[in-house]
């Protein structure tokens, strides 16, 4: 295993682009940073009933997540203890059993091993069916609809584990009060990326907007809304921020409070929407929030896999396959209380600017497929790469949480995953790991 | 209701259609697909399945598949301005396409000048280097003879795959 801090350099934003290629790095991703994380799992919403049930991944790990009898959340490996078939094959639905193909053992949906053929004459009644049930995840917790869960029975709540991201989240989650919801069903893509390029170019990357998509946005109407301009020369310090120095998390914002609907082909529902409900949004959230974020484009990036853009809607998980593969799942987001006509659109705007005939996704896909390819070589894979734009910006601001520097041209956040990237790698175990949420904290913790 | 099969004379005239609209779209000619293929009231759906247990009922509360594609001409008309543009840099140089549709039945519909046709289309796509991908969708269409010939009404798609193997969806079906 190569020297970790010979991979990364916060300080100067380098990147040993070994990272993007090396099977023996990303065996240790999936141990330090996917077995230990707290990982995304479903929307509250798409588990109503006892019983429903999604299949999903944590790391490269099967993992079912099922609505209990008491309303609870259980999340279970998808394999059966007897041989280790896949328990479930369907990606989504209602079960209040999972029977395995192989032997047929059946589990109760609350996990528990029920049945087993022949189990008197095959057992001679000696199988203790107590120790063989479903194999559930360390710790499951929700914060405000969102489900997540950690292999780590050491790891910090959720709660802790986010930090202050909360304060930005919430400008999503809890700005009306019925809250989000998730529409229609993950729309995946298999892409051979590296899952860090996919994640580094949402955290961050407004740098490619104006010229990757240059195509979509010179169609798009409206694309000069809040410095979302065509070209890259055009950088808007003012009126959008980049947020991180939050535990690994980051947040890429515009300020203005309707940008987010920029790319609508027809925004001015979505418009109406954000001024019929600004007050409770305001109420609920304060000025900076109701006001200045509320309605504006906004890139969440939860580390080390989840990443949502309200204001363009698509809600999506990255679920890695190897150093040099992942599949990505996205969805349309939007708070439960819109109507039923502009969830439709939001859906239909999702399909054409993010889903995979997205108009925009598809400008991002040969670019990160290259950028890994490329760090493939026995040459390239030495190289070093620099996330360096904008440095020495970093600032605090009153009444924010994080690490902050002006526009959304500017690659700060960038070196901020990374840094926490190397934060876990190098960390035996989380009580190794450091927590900071501002600037102050995050200086103080920098050479930890 | 029963499906009642066209003429034999509609039929050819269809497929034939079917067949110059293929070309069409692998040599990426979209304007013409615009202007001689498309009804103005085009509707072009595509969706991308989940995988659901046959016996689960579930599916009432939430959907099975999700539309990729939900397009009207304007918005047909955004996606090919799009190539237009000449900064869709995934699309240079040209990957190579074939559109091969076959599987084709026309039927009459209530109305009298428009047709049902279902057709299989498999896409194959040459991409840099070793890069090969490959699509397969059923069609249900609609086909309206009016003075200019045969238009595209509708058209509804499911995608066979439930994960895209491809890096983006920069064609037509
Ligand atoms: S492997 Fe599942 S029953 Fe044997
Ligand atoms: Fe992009």
């Amino acid at each position: 295993m190569e020297n970790l801090d010979d991979l990364i350099d916060f300080k100067t934003g380098r990147q040993k682009r070994l990272i993007y290629s090396d099977a023996e790095i990303y065996d240790q991703e999936m141990e330090k940073i996917f077995g230990r994380s707290w990982l995304f799992l479903a929307h509250e919403c798409q588990l109503e009933k006892p019983g429903d049930f999604i299949r999903t991944y944590m790391g490269e790990d099967e993992v079912l997540v099922v609505r209990q009898k008491d309303n609870g959340l259980k999340a279970f490996l998808n394999t059966c203890t007897h041989r280790g078939n896949r328990l479930c094959k369907a990606d989504h639905g209602n079960s209040k059993s999972f029977v395995c193909n192989y032997h047929g053992w059946s589990f109760s949906y609350n996990g528990e091993l029920t049945g087993v053929p022949l189990e008197e004459a095959a057992y001679q009644n000696n199988l203790d069916k107590s120790k063989f049930g479903m194999i559930e995840v360390a710790q499951i917790a929700s914060y405000k609809g969102l489900i997540f869960a950690t292999f780590d029975e050491k790891a910090p709540s959720l709660e802790e584990y986010l930090g202050d991201m909360k304060w930005y989240l919430d400008v999503w989650l809890d700005a009306m009060p019925e809250g989000t919801e998730l529409i229609g069903t993950a729309m995946k893509v298999e892409l051979p990326v590296n899952w860090k390029l996919a994640v580094e170019n949402v955290s961050g990357d407004g740098y490619h907007l104006g010229w990757a998509h240059a195509g979509a946005m010179t169609v798009t109407a409206e694309s000069d809304i809040a410095g979302l301009s065509v070209g890259n020369s055009d950088v808007d310090n003012e009126s959008a921020i980049s947020v991180a120095g939050m535990n690994g998390h980051t947040v890429l914002a515009a300020l203005d409070g309707k940008s987010g609907y920029a790319f609508y082909n027809e925004y001015q529902m979505a418009w109406d929407y954000l001024d019929q409900n600004r007050a409770t949004a305001v109420e609920r959230l304060g000025e900076i929030r109701g006001e200045k974020m509320w309605g504006s484009q906004i890139n969440f990036t939860v580390f080390p896999n989840l990443q949502f853009l309200p204001g363009l809607n698509w809600f999506r998980i990255y679920h890695p396959k190897g150093p040099g593969k992942f599949e990505m799942w996205t969805w349309a987001m939007v708070d439960k209380r819109m109507s039923d006509d502009l969830k439709e659109m939001i859906l239909n705007n999702v399909s054409r600017t993010f889903g995979p005939a997205g108009m925009f996704d598809n400008d991002d896909g040969d670019n990160l497929q290259a950028a890994t390819e490329q760090s493939r070589g026995w040459r390239t894979s030495q190289m070093d790469i620099y996330t360096n734009m904008a440095m020495g910006n970093e600032h605090s601001r009153e009444g924010m949480p994080g690490v902050i520097s002006e526009g959304l041209v500017c690659e700060q956040n960038q070196r901020y995953v990374y840094r926490r990237w190397l934060e876990m790698m190098k960390a035996d175990s989380w009580s190794d790991i450091p927590f900071y949420n501002n600037l102050e904290e995050a200086r103080a913790t920098e050479d930890k | 209701m029963t499906l009642k099969a066209a003429k034999d004379e509609v039929y050819l005239d269809l497929q034939r259609h079917l067949f110059k609209e293929a070309r069409m779209l692998s040599a990426e000619r979209y304007d013409e697909w615009l202007s001689e293929i498309l009804s103005d009231d085009i509707y072009y759906r595509m969706d991308m399945p989940q995988r659901r247990f046959r016996e689960d009922k579930s599916a009432v509360r939430a959907p099975a598949k999700t539309p990729i594609f939900n397009d009207d001409f304007a918005s047909l008309k955004v996606r090919v301005g799009r190539y237009k543009t000449g900064f869709v840099w995934a699309e240079n140089p040209m990957n190579a396409s074939r559109h091969m549709v076959s599987n084709v039945e026309v039927f009459e519909t209530d109305e009298q000048d428009q047709f049902k046709v279902y057709s299989v289309v498999e896409f194959h796509r040459s991409r840099l280097n070793s890069e090969r991908k490959r699509f397969t969708v059923g069609r249900e269409d609609r086909w309206v003879k009016s003075e200019n010939g045969y238009q595209l009404l509708e058209r509804l798609m499911t995608l066979d795959d439930s994960v895209v193997l491809d890096s983006n969806m920069n064609f037509f079906l």
